[in-house]
């Protein structure tokens, strides 16, 4: 009698909080088919959902978070990995993993105008084991590794990861209650019998899920099957391990923000107030901005919407690796050029804002290997701290004056190379515009360094350690300074301004990317990355050119009137 | 300002034109740049001593100094549209100024404080060049101390440092900034040296070659294998278990030169298994299926270090000195002791990071730490620590962590690493770096009123046309 009781309570209990909580707060909304793309996994110090960890993974091995088929057609990244966790003979031929570093491919008689080779053309060679070899001595050595070695470090990952995802061993999707160090999950490979079985089902419902997609029929039945097994294998996880599954409650929310792509969005509608403020200025229209105010604004909520889901998704301000920084850096040069903008109403700023928007929105959001957008965990100094969060955000903001003076300056060389005479008017605003941009970069470097200074000294114990990231933050003050005093003795004019507002911009460059990126060294090394530095070096170069080209037109007119 | 002098004129109106200030400004840009690029080259110490605590620094800031407050005076008398202008000169002098400070008052050192242990020293990057002496062999008195600059100045053949000790003298012949060392073990004569053995520990999932050298005759050496740990050279019967929560292997070499072991599980005090081993010989030790080989015994060795310079410093390197004592030759390296003897002296020589005593020791109670879910990834590291305050002589506990800095008599205590067992990966001891800034409130208030100046001249700035 008390067992009967006991159980209808346990009975009823599950019952309301299935209806109140579980697998419909964990999964619901989704399309047919598509709810396994909402199972918790536990990856990387968070849970995230199945989608983003496929996203990652295929990201890591593949470069892409979308597999190119042999039919042209673009298969997403959570069926492609439920494919090598199905079938993992079935890639042993197909392309798959990305190698890109010329050196690598050589030694490993990859054919040196693909890029993607299969596990059979890499792996199963023993010049791979020698160069896993020299991976591994020059680990040893504890020098600082080279491209090269960055390269064969990538490829020894993406060897991990395909082989511990097939293997069962990377795919952790149940709590670990009985067992809770370090609160770790348990991977499919180690399941339960119990939940082997639910896992089973799933598998199964993949495999009738995939041959409904290829013959293109009953994909519906077969989905809603799929469907059913992932909610009860959810269930079933949810009863076995209670408060354990809470943290899998914002999966929903991030699948919606990996499908919604905020930043792509973002920078259409930068592209499109450009084009359409492009359109008024050489029409010489008298209205119009109207529309490119809404266009402007539209982008400019769509941004701060991605920005601020991933500060709910990630539980910090973003601000933390190169990705980030870019994706704030830009928020901040349209926050600035339409405040200029309502100012001074030059359109030109507005121009060169969303220009310089749209351009680092499009690296943001197509270079994932340079700058991975994976939210990844806080390293342990960077914890829990209020200065940090103020120092890099008041620093990566006064970047955003400078951009958009770089912008500007852009635009106004351009102006000058074309007639100087005949866009005087126009170069005039340019200029009175890189000057503001520049004064309120200033005014946002210096304390951003200073904010820095002291988060140092309250968590190293110094205010000033001449770090390469503090001291390179210092060289792009004081050049910036140099213009700002050089300009109010007039040792530099109209033109000079407008190339210190473009020139200048590579000390920013090198204290936002060149540091992490080229230099390598110093305190900040949590922030450290690889690749890209051919694309920047190009940036780079191309300006210079720019700048002699206009400064040899001037030099040239300038005799000629004589 | 004027003078009526125009020599003088000339040149005060030199010191405060943007002649002077925007190439000062232009030195400085260009120095720091260079030394961001000896740090990524070399390391921040190099990068430390070649430019950042250059006397072109010094130069180049003493300058800039000069320049701004010139500037100022020269506005004297000061009008009310001039207080942006001031106040960011004001900031930045103070700001240099209260750099300087630190730099020639402050104190800047790590402490490393083994779990369960203490320590009353700061180490900081001061060398010193320190020599010992003793006659009875117990008692050692300091004979020499002496700061060197060896990274700045190094001794060499031509040039040797030479330390005087009566009649003898050691010479340092040779110094390298980034050494790569090897050791290596070769046989003497020395009555005093000791023995050493090589053993390998196998099961089908490990393999672990350990060789054990005595540091001298009568010392016992050890090795920690995590669960297992190895002494050779320490009799349990004279001396007893050295860690009764461990398994633990002990190791003897009779007068006979038979080799006799004991095996010990945790918290017994008489052994399970006991017997002799010789070279070659295999014994299953009973735990885990491991298997305890004897591979190698040799009698009277010592190590030697041989040091190699390296283009640059890798975590792995270190700085070496090469020491000639009567014709007897040997690397050492920073922090090491090295020992020469003579008929009836010893002498012990130590190229050391000066060591400064706080006046107080810090307990170390405590490591904690928490890694994120699933991962090895440290999330956040502390230590619990103990500190008798001078004044009141009353122990205070205190938790530093990450980010939350211990202050205590005039001190502040940072969290900064820890040290791991190389072995078993578990942390052995904390890394607190200390600190003593009396420039800090120069550098604050500095900082205060050089961001008063920037925010009032961006104001003052909007109303006027230099843009234009």
């Amino acid at each position: 009698m008390r067992l009967k009781n006991i159980l209808l309570v346990c009975h009823l209990f599950f019952l309301t909080l299935f209806t109140v909580l579980p697998s419909e707060a964990v999964i619901s909304n989704h399309k047919i088919g598509e709810a396994i793309r909402y199972l918790p996994v536990q990856d990387g110090g968070r849970v995230k959902p199945f989608d983003t960890f496929a996203k990652e993974v295929l990201e890591v091995v593949y470069g892409k978070a979308k597999y190119k088929t042999e039919n042209g057609k673009n298969a997403p990244a959570y069926l492609v990995v439920l494919t090598w966790i199905l079938a993992p003979e079935s890639w042993v031929d197909r392309p798959l993993f990305e190698v890109n570093h010329l050196d690598v491919k050589t030694k490993l008689n990859l054919s040196s105008e693909q890029k993607h080779f299969s596990s059979k053309d890499i792996f199963e060679s023993d010049k791979f084991q020698n160069l896993m070899q020299e991976l591994a001595d020059k680990v040893q050595s504890k020098e600082k590794l080279t491209p090269y070695f960055q390269a064969l470090q990538r490829l020894q990952n993406q060897m991990l990861y395909f082989r511990e995802l097939t293997a069962g061993r990377l795919l952790k999707v149940m709590p670990d209650v009985k067992n809770p160090v370090n609160s770790s999950w348990i991977a499919v490979a180690d399941l339960g019998e119990v939940e082997q079985k639910y896992f089973i089902q799933i598998s199964q419902s993949v495999a009738i899920y995939l041959g409904a997609l290829s013959d293109q029929a009953n994909i519906e039945s077969a989905g809603k099957n799929l469907d059913n097994a992932v909610i009860a294998f959810v269930n079933h996880i949810q009863t076995q391990s209670g408060a354990a599954y809470d943290s899998t409650k914002k999966v929903s929310a991030e699948v919606f923000y990996n499908d919604a792509h905020l930043f792509r969005w973002t920078y259409v509608f930068y592209i499109l107030t450009a084009l359409v403020i492009l359109f008024i200025w050489i029409r010489n229209l008298q209205s119009g901005m109207n529309l490119a105010w809404g266009l402007v604004l539209t982008g400019f909520i769509l941004h701060t919407s991605g920005f601020l889901f991933r500060v709910y998704l990630a539980e910090r301000p973003p601000v933390t690796n190169m990705f980030e920084t870019v994706v704030w850096m830009s928020w901040g040069v349209l926050l600035f050029s339409m405040i200029l903008e309502k100012i001074y109403k030059f359109k030109s700023i507005l121009l060169a804002g969303t220009l310089v928007g749209f351009i680092a929105m499009v690296i943001a959001d197509n270079a994932p290997a340079v700058l991975d957008p994976s939210l990844q965990p806080l390293e342990a100094v960077l914890r829990s701290n209020y200065w940090l969060i103020v120092h890099v955000m008041t620093i990566t903001i006064s970047y955003s004056a400078f951009a958009l003076a770089f912008g500007l300056g852009d635009i106004g060389l351009i102006y000058w190379a074309i007639d100087s005479e005949k866009y005087k008017d126009h170069i005039q605003k340019m200029t009175t515009a890189v000057y503001r941009s520049i004064q309120i970069g200033v005014a946002f470097l210096t304390p951003g360094i200073i904010l820095g200074g002291i988060w140092a000294d309250y968590s190293w114990g110094r205010f000033w350690g001449w770090d390469p990231k503090e001291t390179w933050a210092l060289i792009a003050l004081l050049g910036y300074i140099i213009v700002l005093h050089m300009r109010l003795t007039n040792w530099i004019g109209n033109l000079g301004m407008l190339i210190s507002g473009v020139l200048t911009f590579n000390l920013v460059v090198m204290a936002w990317y060149g540091v992490n990126y080229i230099l390598g060294a110093g305190l900040h090394s949590y922030g450290f990355g690889a690749g890209g530095v051919e694309y920047v070096a190009i940036f780079v170069v191309l300006h210079l050119l720019l700048v002699a080209y206009v400064v040899t037109i001037d030099r040239m007119s300038k005799t000629q009137t004589k | 300002m004027k003078f009526s002098n125009p020599a003088v004129q000339k040149i005060w109106r030199f010191s405060t034109s943007f002649q002077l200030g925007i190439p000062v400004l232009v030195a400085i840009t260009l120095l720091i740049m260079w030394g961001t690029i000896v740090e990524s080259q070399y390391d921040a110490y190099a990068a430390q001593r070649t430019v950042y605590s250059s006397w072109m620094m010094y130069v180049t800031m003493g300058l800039l100094v000069y320049n701004l407050a010139a500037v100022m005076i020269d506005r004297l008398p000061w009008k009310k549209r001039h207080t942006p202008f001031l106040l960011v000169h004001i900031g930045i002098i103070s700001m240099i100024l209260g750099g300087w400070v630190t730099q020639k008052y402050g104190l800047d050192g790590s402490m490393y404080l083994p779990i369960g242990g203490k320590n009353n020293f700061v180490t900081v990057a001061n060398t010193d060049l320190v020599v010992y002496a003793t006659f009875d062999g117990d008692n050692y008195t300091k004979f020499y101390e002496k700061e060197v600059d060896f990274f700045k100045t190094p001794p060499t053949e031509e040039k040797p440092v030479i330390v005087y000790l009566g009649k003898d003298q050691i010479r340092i012949t040779k110094y390298l900034k980034y050494a790569r060392v090897s050791k290596k073990i070769i046989a003497t004569t020395d009555e005093r040296a000791g023995d050493m053995i090589k053993i390998q520990l196998q099961n089908p999932n490990v393999k672990q070659v350990e060789t054990l050298i005595q540091p001298s005759k009568n010392k016992s050496a050890e090795v920690n294998l995590g669960p297992l740990k190895i002494y050779f050279a320490h009799v349990v019967k004279d001396k007893g278990r050295k860690d009764y929560s461990k398994n633990e292997i002990y190791l003897n070499v009779d007068e006979k030169n038979n080799i006799n072991y004991s095996f010990y599980k945790i918290s017994e005090s008489l052994p399970f298994k006991t017997g002799r081993i010789q070279v070659g010989d295999v014994i299953a030790t009973g735990w885990m299926g491991l298997e305890l080989r004897l591979l190698d015994f040799q009698e009277k060795v010592k190590e030697i270090t041989e040091a190699i310079e390296a283009p640059r410093p890798t975590p792995l390197t270190t700085a070496a000195i090469y020491l000639d004592f009567k014709g007897e030759k040997q690397w050492a390296l920073i922090n090491d002791v090295t020992k020469f003897f003579t008929n009836n002296v010893a002498y012990i020589i130590s190229y050391q990071n000066r060591r400064i005593d706080l006046g107080f020791p810090v307990h170390l109670i405590e490591f904690q730490m928490t890694q994120y879910e699933g991962t090895q990834k440290a999330k956040t590291y502390a230590s619990r620590v103990s500190v008798e305050n001078k004044q009141l002589h009353i122990p205070t506990e205190s938790l530093i962590e990450m980010n939350e800095p211990m202050k205590s008599s005039g001190y502040t205590f940072y969290q900064s690493s820890f040290n791991q067992d190389e072995k078993t990966g578990e942390p052995i001891a904390s890394v607190l770096s200390v600190n003593k800034d009396p420039g800090r409130w120069i550098k604050y208030l500095g900082s205060l009123i050089l961001s008063l100046g920037i925010i009032w001249f961006f104001i003052q700035s909007r109303k006027r046309k230099t843009a234009q």
